[in-house]
This record gives structure tokens, C-alpha cells and sequence, in this order.
């Protein structure tokens, strides 16, 4: 029995606590950026869940209270057609968050996936699906999505989220094949080999635990992505919209409710906007959080 | 037929003056505790015309001393207290910023780790040989070249293709080996090598340590050579000094060290080294771990946990380091009583 | 001379003639192909010792790469176990190279920094287990048993990743990863040389231990001979020079008596312990350490006994001269160049305090 090597009695005896949501937690309780850019997120979430409830299917127009400057009744003023701005904003985040988490899902799914494969497998099939990916990076996607809006009208949630998803994934794609490249240089993958692991263990397991931070910060970030650009499709009214949103919004403030040339409709254009800048800033900070909670080195500190 | 020098040194013409003279120095580095020290109230000389070598292993203080020679802590960490007194420069702890400049290089050379890219990626060593002849306002930069040449052929480098080279174009041993001329090429009469054969193999190990010991016999100049490996210093160094848990536990001549080691931590270290002649199994592991700067205990001899003979008042009375008769000095309660190497 | 294919005597390893050539790239290397093996024959019996010695770049590396299946050599046969490798079918070809496992350099780039040392060792615990119809608790105990066979404290180190264990204990880790498949032989490859010097011993012991506990083989590669030596006394020692073996023998002839310039300059290069021992008589020195045109006996530039013959012919392996190792020198002269042991004067001399 080969004799044990006495440890030296460690500075802290304690058991560490390495379970990942109490590591999580911690590390978002580090900086208070964090903890607020977290309320954020969470706070449009629920907007976007709860709130089309709050309100009935049609809101009520008035028009005696076109453009009314913001009082208790409307705390953000009216629209053209005298409907409550905040009604407008709560009811419209539904669609943008909605549709926006569909397209980070598809981006991040189809990125990473291919990436993975791309650099753990390298050789023939890393040049196809390069190839592939190259393609989809190569086409402008905001053009792209333009063209496409004439044959197809995904105007509907998740129809965009898809098609903003599946315009969107060349960048990670080829992020995760470089970062997977460089993680292959290290030993304990070679060892996964050597020791008979299976393939999808491998991917699985092995190497997508040493991406997610990067993957978690392009989730984040291709939400934010998503936003501006179906925002921008609905402004310019390229894309038919049955419901409100606030891309709607803006359009309908610009081109039919004259909003730029009347001074009083300036709340109604500035608050899709504040609301579009609030969730971005939101996701930012909570972004600072992502790089310490996937790695356990910096998570446990 | 080619041989190698054989044999040990001729031993150095007497102990001298001091041409470095280290007294209490006290390096902290800042971490969530609060304040650490990495070297604690070191006295150390090194005198002229001599090679000494400072072994320790990671979170001995080693490097951090070697820095603080030259004043080159950086942050987080800081110089507390003590001084380092370098003959005909003053003490480097106190000296301003553009005196400082001037002091390294010029009096103090510094030849990085083998395995650390110290040379810039972009400039070749030419190039980086005139920055540094710029930055110490050496008037003839064609004179500084011819020096450097100079150097070069003396290590059995290619002079012009040295200088002509990139960094990623040399091999670790002539990295090394442009590092000593870097070091050597404004006249330093003190050099500083820190892990200079780290990462080599042992024939370049061999090459390298041979160049330091005709560099430094030629010039004259007074070298240290810091060290986790004391097979590296056994042979080249003529004094020896052990590092732990940022005190010098132990200092002498090399051959006293080593053959009558006095602190457990030497005998210890010695024993565990595999040796290439006797009986293998005479090697011992030394048991634990070595200490760094957040797990050293604030009171008591830092070595106890690991030490064979350690006593009550080991527990109690960090042990100061002492001369002893033979130009030696220990820094044990047990001061040699029942060490044994073999 | 080993035989592929026969498999018998218990031989692990058997190879033959293994060539690898890497291609040419820009840069450092031009474009001239590396020919980072040129043919090496060597074989390890089952439970054996086996040192590789060589400078960095003389394919030692490579070799122990090939042998466990991480890099494809270009001529030339592998056996394990008495198999030829390249006849096994793909699914047996791997898991004929399972049974031999590798501990890196860096303990730290060998684990997976997101996996803790109880994920780390039931992966592939979990695979022997459906092999064996074995259930949770035999993975966990078999975990723990073998933490406590590498010297680690199983209920210290299981929840904690490996940023949390000291280098020592992560190299142990890496070895106990290695045990969970049943291997027949380690290969080290510079396996203490990133582990302080005082934990090395504790290290090597072990494989010591493992070896002789288990019946495992080893393969060490080094270019520190004292540590192979420690490993291996009992066992061979290989000195390969720029892709070619140019000595092997047992261990303490080949140190005493190296009859190869390149052996004797190697072990030259080990430094002195003043005060313990004395230099070698007969040290040599390499004449030049510049990789000059190629002769046919790949040293000979750099050799300071070399002449017109070796500048013109290739020096077989061979035991010319009578020696009890085989050689590829036409000049063999055994010589002392490693130092000698002082006789022991004192213990625990000092002056009484």
C-alpha cells in the first residue's frame, strides 16, 4: 500500500462550497452592476410575460388626448390616437423579448454546435461545414432580411427569431471553432481520447463547459442584436406587424403620428427607445457576470 | 581531443568586500489579507568576485529578492523596509527614478528566466540592443554594437545573425545566452541571473552555466544566480544561500553546505534530489509542501510542519539566522544537532 | 533484437524500425520535412522499466506519443501485447493504445479545469463500469481507492477543482486518472519536471510503487538522467540523438560505462555536487552546439572524436568492442564521466550550537 503523502493542514479546512448556483450567486452579488443590470433583465422579462394581462386586447383610444403631455392617468402621455404610451411599451415588450430570446436560442444552438464539431473533429468536415458558415457570414444580413421580408412575411414572433437566429450564427460559429482549436492544444482533451471517452462525452462535457462563457456573453449579446434589428425592419415598415411592439412604435411615431416635427409627441418617440436602451444597458452589466460564473477558477475565487 | 574543465574551482581569493550588501529587507505584496511578505528581514552579502547562488523553491522569496536587487518589485508587491547597498551605486531601495535607470544595466545586469520571452517579438536584438543604449545615454552606439558582437562570439554565437535575429528565432539556449549579453554589454559589474536554465535541456544547461563561469571570471564581476535547482549551483557556485518561506535558513561555502548541511530544510532538500551515483534509494522525499506568501504561519519556524527535528520552541521562536564557526550561518533551533544527510 | 507479432515473453511493447517524418513548414524549420524518427527498435517486457534520454527534439517526445496512439508514425511496426497495431481493426486499435496512458509534463493542462477531481475520475470509471456491470457506489469507491493509492486524502480533494490542488497533487491526479482503465504501462514523459524539486521524489516513488504493486510498466522520458535512474535502475535506457538510438543497455551500464560520445557528453553536462561528490574523470564536451549539415552518423559534428569514417559511413547498432550495450559508434571507448561519490566522513557534521 503505497504510504500516504500527509497533506499540509490547508489554510482554509473548510469544504468549499462549489455547487454552481450558490458560486453563481456569489458572483453576481460581487459588483452591484451586476445585481442591477440582473433587475433589469428581470424586470422586462416579467413585463414581457405578465404583462400583455394587465391590459385589455384593444387598447382604448382617446381622442380628446392626442398627444397628451405625461399626467397620473398616462405617466408617459399619449399616442396619436390618444392611447396610453405605457400600455403601449408594456404591451409591446412581449413580441421584442419573445422573439428576441428565439433568435439568441437559434443563434447560439446552430453556432456552437457547428463550431464544436467544426474544431473537434477538424479535417474534411471542418472545411465543409467553414464553408457553410462562410456563407452565411459573407451575405450582409440586414439586406438579406429586407430581400427576404418581400417573399416571406415572418412578422409573427417566432418566425423572426428564427430567421434573425438563422442569419446570425457565422460569427459564433467561428468563435467556437477557434477557441475549441486552441483547447485541443491542451493535454486533458488528448487524455479524454487516450482514455477511450466517447465522442459526444467529449463535446458534451468536456469542451462546452470551456466555452460557455463565451457562449453565455454571445447569448447575451445576440439578444441585444436581435432587438436592433427587427426594431429597425419594423421602423422602416418592411415587415407588416399585426400587433404592437415597440419597433411598431416607432415607426407609427415617425411616419403616421408626425412625431418629429410635434413637440409634444417627443415622449411617445423617446420612450421605445428609452426602453430599448434601458434593456440593452441591462444586459451589459449582467454581462460582466457571465466570464467568473462559467469558470470555475474565477467563480470560486 | 576536447575535455571539460574538470574539477572544482580554485577558491575565491578571500571573502572580500561585499559588493552587494543586502540588510533587513522586507518585501510585501498586497493580497485580500492584507499585506504578505515574500522576504522577511534578509541580511545577506555577496561578495566581490564571487558566485553565489540563492536556491529555493516556488514561494521561497527567491525572485522577489532577486527583483528587489534591483529595485524592481512591481505591483502589487513593495520594498517595506531594509536597503540594498550596491558598490558604487549606493542603496538601490532609495535611489530616484532616472539614478535607478541608470544603476541597471550599468552597474546591475539582469538576465531573465530561459523560459520568458523578455525580448520584444518585434524589434530583432540588434534593434533592442540600441533602445537600451539609448535609454542610458550611451554616447557611442557603434562602440556599444562592437561590444555586444564581442559577446556574442564569446558564447559561441554567430555575431551577425544574432543580432539580426528575432526572438522566436532563436533557440532557449541562445535566448539565454543574448540575455547575458544584454546584461553585460553597458559593463555591469554585478549580473543577476534568475532560473537562468529553466526549461533547457542539459547540454545547453551545461553551455550556459560554462559561458557564466568564463564571463564571470573574465570580468571579474559578482554574480548571482538564483535557482530551484541546486545541481545547477552545486558545481558553479561558491557560495551557497537557502531560501524558505522568504528567510534564508542556511549560507556558507558551497561545499560546506552541501557536504555538512546544518538546517533540516538543506539536509532535507539534498536528500530528496535523485542522484546520478550511489544508491538510489537513499534519496528521500521530503514530506508536505513549501509554504507561499498566504500559508506561511505568522509565528514559529516556518518549517516545522516538515521538519524531523522540530522542537517546542520551534513552535513559538521564529529562529534567527546566526553565524556559525566557518564563515557560515543557520537559521535553526536545532542548529545542526542531528542532521543527517546520508 | 525483438520480433513483432510474437508476443511472447510478456512483452508490452514491441517496435521495430518506427519512422515519423513531420512535413516541412515556413518559419524555423524551412522547408525541409523533420525526420523526428529514423528508425527505432525498442521493446518493453511487461512490468519493466524503460528510460528514454535525450535532449529536446531528438523524438523522444514523439515516441511516446505514438505509443499511446496520440500520433501516427510512417514506417516501421508497433506491437502491444503481442498485436500489431496497424492489423487491428479500428475499435481493438484503440483500445489496445487505452492500455497504455500518458502523464504529461503539466498536471494542470492535462485536467480539465471545469470538471472537479470526482467528475474527472468517474468519466471514464463510468466506462469501465458498463463494461463490468458494476453500479454508482463501485465508481465511487473504486475513486476513492484510487485517490488513496496515489496519496491523496479521497474526502479533501473530491469536490475541488483542479485550480485548487497544488501541482504535486494534481500530477497524482492525473495518474490516478490514468489507473482507472487497468493500463498496462505509463508513459512519463517529463512527468516531475514542472513539480518542485523537493515533491519530485514523493512523485517518482509512487510510479516506483505502482510499478511494483501493480506490475505496470513504465516508460520514462527525461532528459534528467538521475531521475530515470531512480525510476529504473532494474530497468533500460535508451539515448536517442536526433531520431535515432545511439545506446541502450541496462541502466547502470549504460551511466557508468556510456561507450556513445553523445551518452558521455550527456552525462557530462550533469552537474557536480560539491562537497558530496567529485567530477568524473573523463568529462567530455560536445565541440559545437550548432545542428550543422548531416553526416551519416548524425553526430559527428558536434563530436569531438570524430573522423573521416563517421563523416562517410552510418555506424550500425551494434556491441563492437565487446560491450555489454548495444552502441552506434565505431570508436567505442567506455569512460567514467559521471561524478564519484565522496566517501561518507561525517553525519550531521556542524559545529554543536
Amino acid at each position: 500500500m503505497v504510504a500516504v503523502d500527509p497533506l499540509v493542514p490547508e489554510a482554509r479546512p473548510r469544504l468549499p462550497r462549489t455547487g454552481f448556483w450558490s458560486g453563481a450567486g456569489r458572483v453576481v452579488l460581487r459588483k452591484p452592476s451586476r445585481i442591477f443590470g440582473l433587475a433589469v433583465i428581470v424586470f422586462f422579462a416579467l413585463m414581457a410575460i405578465v404583462g400583455p394581462f394587465l391590459y385589455p386586447k384593444n387598447l382604448p383610444i382617446d381622442p380628446n388626448a392626442i398627444y397628451a403631455p405625461p399626467s397620473l392617468a398616462h405617466p408617459l402621455g399619449t399616442d396619436f390616437e390618444g392611447t396610453d404610451v405605457l400600455a403601449l411599451i408594456v404591451t409591446g415588450a412581449r413580441y421584442v423579448l419573445y422573439s428576441a430570446a428565439v433568435a439568441a436560442v437559434v443563434t447560439v444552438v446552430v453556432g456552437t454546435g457547428v463550431g464544436l464539431l467544426a474544431g473537434y473533429y477538424r479535417g474534411i468536415r471542418d472545411s465543409a461545414l467553414m464553408r457553410v458558415t462562410d456563407l452565411f457570414l459573407t451575405v450582409p444580413g440586414f439586406p438579406l432580411l429586407i430581400v427576404l421580408s418581400t417573399i416571406w412575411n415572418f412578422g409573427a414572433a417566432p418566425a423572426m427569431g428564427l430567421v434573425l437566429g438563422l442569419t446570425g450564427w457565422g460569427g459564433l460559429a467561428r468563435a467556437v471553432r477557434s477557441q475549441t482549436l486552441s483547447l485541443r492544444e491542451r493535454g486533458f482533451l488528448e487524455a479524454a481520447r487516450g482514455l477511450g471517452l466517447s465522442t459526444p462525452h467529449i463535446v458534451i462535457k468536456q469542451i462546452l463547459p470551456n466555452v460557455a462563457p463565451y457562449v453565455a456573453m454571445n447569448l447575451l449579446l445576440s439578444v441585444t442584436g436581435a432587438i436592433y434589428a427587427e426594431v429597425g425592419l419594423f421602423f422602416l415598415g418592411v415587415v407588416p406587424f399585426k400587433a404592437n411592439n415597440w419597433g411598431v412604435m416607432l415607426n407609427l411615431a415617425v411616419f403616421s403620428g408626425g412625431a418629429i416635427t410635434s413637440q409634444n409627441a417627443l415622449i411617445y418617440l423617446l420612450s421605445p427607445l428609452v426602453a430599448i436602451l434601458l434593456l440593452t444597458l441591462g444586459i451589459v452589466l449582467f454581462l460582466d457576470a457571465m466570464d467568473e460564473l462559467f469558470n470555475p477558477r474565477l467563480r470560486e475565487g | 581531443m576536447a575535455t571539460a574543465e574538470t574539477g572544482v574551482q580554485a577558491a575565491s581569493p578571500g571573502t572580500g568586500e561585499a559588493a552587494v550588501r543586502v540588510r533587513d529587507l522586507t518585501v510585501v505584496y498586497a493580497t485580500a489579507r492584507g499585506e504578505l511578505p515574500a522576504v522577511a528581514h534578509v541580511d545577506l552579502d555577496l561578495p566581490a568576485g564571487q558566485i553565489t547562488g540563492i536556491v529555493g523553491e516556488s514561494g521561497s522569496g527567491k525572485s522577489t529578492l532577486a527583483l528587489a536587487l534591483l529595485n524592481a518589485v512591481q505591483r502589487p508587491g513593495r520594498i517595506l523596509s531594509g536597503s540594498v547597498q550596491v558598490a558604487g551605486v549606493g542603496d538601490v531601495v532609495t535611489l530616484g527614478r532616472r539614478a535607478l535607470r541608470q544603476a541597471r544595466g550599468g552597474k546591475i545586469g539582469y538576465v531573465f528566466q530561459a523560459s520568458q520571452s523578455s525580448l520584444n517579438p518585434l524589434k530583432t536584438v540588434g534593434k533592442q540592443l540600441l533602445d537600451l543604449g539609448r535609454s542610458h545615454d550611451v554616447a557611442d552606439l557603434r562602440q556599444l554594437i562592437r561590444e555586444a558582437k564581442g559577446l556574442a562570439e564569446e558564447m559561441g554565437l554567430d555575431p551577425v545573425r544574432a543580432l539580426g535575429s528575432y526572438q522566436h528565432q532563436l533557440s532557449g539556449g541562445m535566448r539565454q545566452r543574448v540575455g547575458i549579453i544584454f546584461a553585460l554589454v553597458l559593463n555591469a559589474h554585478v549580473l543577476v541571473l534568475d532560473e537562468p536554465t529553466t526549461a533547457l535541456d542539459m547540454l545547453s544547461q551545461a553551455l550556459v552555466l560554462g559561458i557564466v563561469r568564463r564571463v564571470h571570471r573574465e570580468r571579474g564581476l559578482t554574480t548571482v544566480i538564483i535557482t530551484h535547482d541546486i545541481g545547477v549551483v552545486a558545481e558553479l557556485a561558491d557560495r551557497l544561500a537557502v531560501m524558505y518561506a522568504g528567510r534564508i535558513v542556511e549560507e556558507g561555502r558551497t561545499e560546506e553546505v552541501l557536504a555538512s548541511p546544518l538546517h533540516p530544510y538543506t539536509a532535507g532538500l539534498i536528500a530528496a534530489i535523485p542522484r546520478i551515483v550511489g544508491d538510489p534509494n537513499r534519496s528521500r522525499p521530503l514530506s508536505g509542501r513549501p509554504p507561499d506568501l498566504t500559508t506561511v504561519p505568522p509565528r514559529g519556524c516556518p518549517f516545522r510542519e516538515r521538519c524531523p527535528v522540530a522542537m517546542d520552541v520551534c513552535e513559538v521562536e521564529d529562529p534567527a539566522l546566526v553565524e556559525v564557526p566557518g564563515g557560515r550561518r543557520v537559521a535553526c533551533h536545532a542548529r545542526g544537532r542531528g542532521v543527517a544527510v546520508r | 533484437m525483438p520480433c513483432p507479432g510474437k508476443g511472447g515473453g510478456g512483452e508490452v511493447i514491441e517496435a521495430m524500425g518506427l519512422v515519423k517524418t513531420f512535413p516541412g513548414r515556413g518559419g524555423l524549420l524551412g522547408h525541409e520535412p523533420v525526420r523526428a524518427l529514423r528508425g527505432v527498435d525498442f521493446s518493453i517486457p511487461a512490468g519493466g522499466a524503460v528510460s528514454f534520454i535525450g535532449e529536446s527534439g531528438c523524438g523522444k517526445t514523439t515516441l511516446g506519443k505514438i505509443l499511446t496512439g496520440l500520433e501516427s508514425y510512417d514506417g516501421g511496426t508497433l506491437a502491444i501485447d503481442g498485436q500489431d497495431v496497424r492489423r487491428l481493426p479500428a475499435g481493438r486499435r484503440r483500445a489496445a493504445f487505452r492500455r497504455i496512458q500518458m502523464v504529461h509534463q503539466d498536471p494542470y493542462a492535462a485536467l480539465n479545469p471545469t470538471r472537479t477531481v470526482a467528475q474527472t475520475l468517474s468519466d471514464p470509471l463510468r466506462m469501465r463500469a458498463r463494461e463490468l456491470s458494476r453500479d454508482q457506489s463501485w465508481i465511487d469507491g473504486r475513486s476513492e481507492d484510487l485517490l488513496r493509492m496515489v496519496g491523496l486524502d479521497p474526502g479533501f480533494v473530491l469536490p475541488r477543482y483542479p485550480h485548487m490542488l497544488s501541482g504535486g497533487q494534481r500530477q497524482r491526479l492525473v495518474i490516478a486518472r490514468a489507473l482507472t482503465v487497468d493500463p498496462d504501462m505509463l508513459v512519463a514523459d517529463e512527468a516531475v519536471s514542472m513539480i518542485d524539486v523537493s515533491l519530485r521524489l514523493g512523485i517518482l516513488g509512487l510510479l516506483r510503487e505502482l510499478r511494483r504493486e501493480l506490475g505496470i510498466a513504465l516508460l520514462f522520458i527525461t532528459h534528467d538522467v538521475a531521475t530515470a535512474r531512480y525510476i529504473g535502475q532494474d530497468g533500460d535506457l535508451y539515448v536517442i540523438y536526433r531520431g535515432r538510438v545511439v545506446e541502450h543497455g541496462p541502466t547502470d551500464v549504460v551511466i557508468e560505462r556510456p561507450v556513445h560520445p553523445y551518452t558521455q557528453c550527456l552525462l557530462s553536462a550533469i552537474p557536480v555536487m560539491r562537497g558530496l561528490e567529485d567530477a568524473g574523470p573523463e568529462r567530455v564536451m560536445p565541440v559545437s552546439d550548432e545542428m550543422a549539415e548531416e553526416t551519416p552518423c548524425l553526430f559527428a559534428p558536434r563530436c569531438p572524436f570524430a573522423t573521416e569514417r563517421c563523416r562517410t559511413e552510418v555506424p550500425p547498432l551494434s556491441h563492437s568492442g565487446g560491450t555489454p550495450q548495444e552502441h552506434a559508434c565505431f570508436y567505442p571507448v567506455p569512460r567514467r564521466v559521471v561524478p564519484v561519490d565522496r566517501p561518507v566522513t561525517q553525519v550531521g557534521a556542524g559545529p554543536r550550537g
